[in-house]
């Protein structure tokens, strides 16, 4: 399963998703899970004076 | 005056109307619950009915586990009251972790639907204590994951505790079910567990249909003991003013 978070920080990210896996997506009885971060991506849009 | 007891209705809910009728049969009043609602309305016991809940895309009863009806019915629950989970309300409740054990996809990978026989491993419980001697009892199953699970040491645990209420039985022997090549067994659950409690013994849930199977004309009367109980035992709760006479598990 491949999520996409918005998060101000990677940790903060990674918490999220392990959250949603523990409690939504598996079942720690019958499953089990691991988090990788593909990657992190800047959605903050600047602005010109 | 008859107890009222509150049927919970998800979206895709299809067993409700089975279990208005099978707790009228009973001589209890029904009161259909919302799946939105924060609240149990007063009701003395609760029934999750069978179908399904938000699709069950992810997992049968997972999503059911977040909604408001289901605080309600944890908070209930946590408080000593009845609280009885058939087919995708059994799945509903493991999710929810008021109940132990995980419901898997059917060993033969196919949705079954026909009748089977379970017998009670106890007589001594809120939802078992009127069907009379063991014996094997004619209901019908139909899901595609209802495949009971815990590791071995669960359930150990479970055995030891007096937390299995049913097993899949061969129906004319009544002799224990065997493993996912007896017919007996139509899910191949571990140990030809149909239903559990919880450990305080006020929370159970099976995958069975007894509450279609309450009058001679559905085909068998012998989920009446069951649905009987459960309103025995509630309206013996509501008279007594609160869960204090929920037996407890061994």
């Amino acid at each position: 399963v491949e999520l996409t978070v918005s998060a101000d920080t990677q940790a903060e990210a990674r918490a999220t998703v392990e959250r949603l896996a523990a409690e939504l997506l598996s079942n720690p009885l019958i499953e089990s899970f691991d988090v990788e971060v593909l990657g992190a991506t800047s959605s903050v849009v600047g602005s010109r004076g | 005056m008859s107890v009222r007891i509150g049927v919970v209705v998800f979206p895709g809910s299809n067993r409700d109307i089975d279990a208005v009728n099978a707790l009228e049969v009973a001589g209890a009043e029904p009161a259909l619950l919302w799946h939105e609602q924060v609240s149990l309305d007063g009701v003395a016991a609760v029934l999750l009915p069978g179908g399904f809940a938000y699709g069950d895309y992810l997992r049968a009863g997972v999503i059911a586990r977040f909604s408001p009806i289901v605080r309600a019915v944890t908070a209930f629950a946590d408080d000593g009251g009845l609280v009885l989970g058939i087919c995708n309300g059994f799945q509903v409740l493991t999710e929810a972790h008021l109940l132990p054990g995980a419901l898997l996809r059917n060993r033969g990978l196919r949705f079954v639907s026909r009748q089977i026989a379970i017998a009670p491993e106890r007589l001594d419980t809120p939802f078992t204590h009127l069907v009379g001697e063991r014996r094997p009892l004619r209901m019908p199953v139909a899901h595609g994951e209802g495949c009971f699970y815990a590791d071995d040491a669960t359930l150990d645990a479970l055995e030891s505790a007096g937390q299995v209420l049913f097993r899949y039985v061969d129906p004319a022997t009544g002799e224990q079910a065997g493993g996912d090549d007896d017919r007996a067994n139509p899910n191949g659950s571990l140990r030809a567990i149909a239903g559990v409690t919880n450990a305080a013994g006020n929370v159970a849930g099976l995958m069975p249909h007894p509450e279609t199977a309450v009058e001679a004309i559905l085909g068998s009367a012998d989920g009446l003991g069951i649905v009987a109980s459960f309103v025995a035992s509630a309206a013996e709760r509501e008279r007594a003013g609160g869960p204090a006479l929920v037996s407890a598990a061994r």
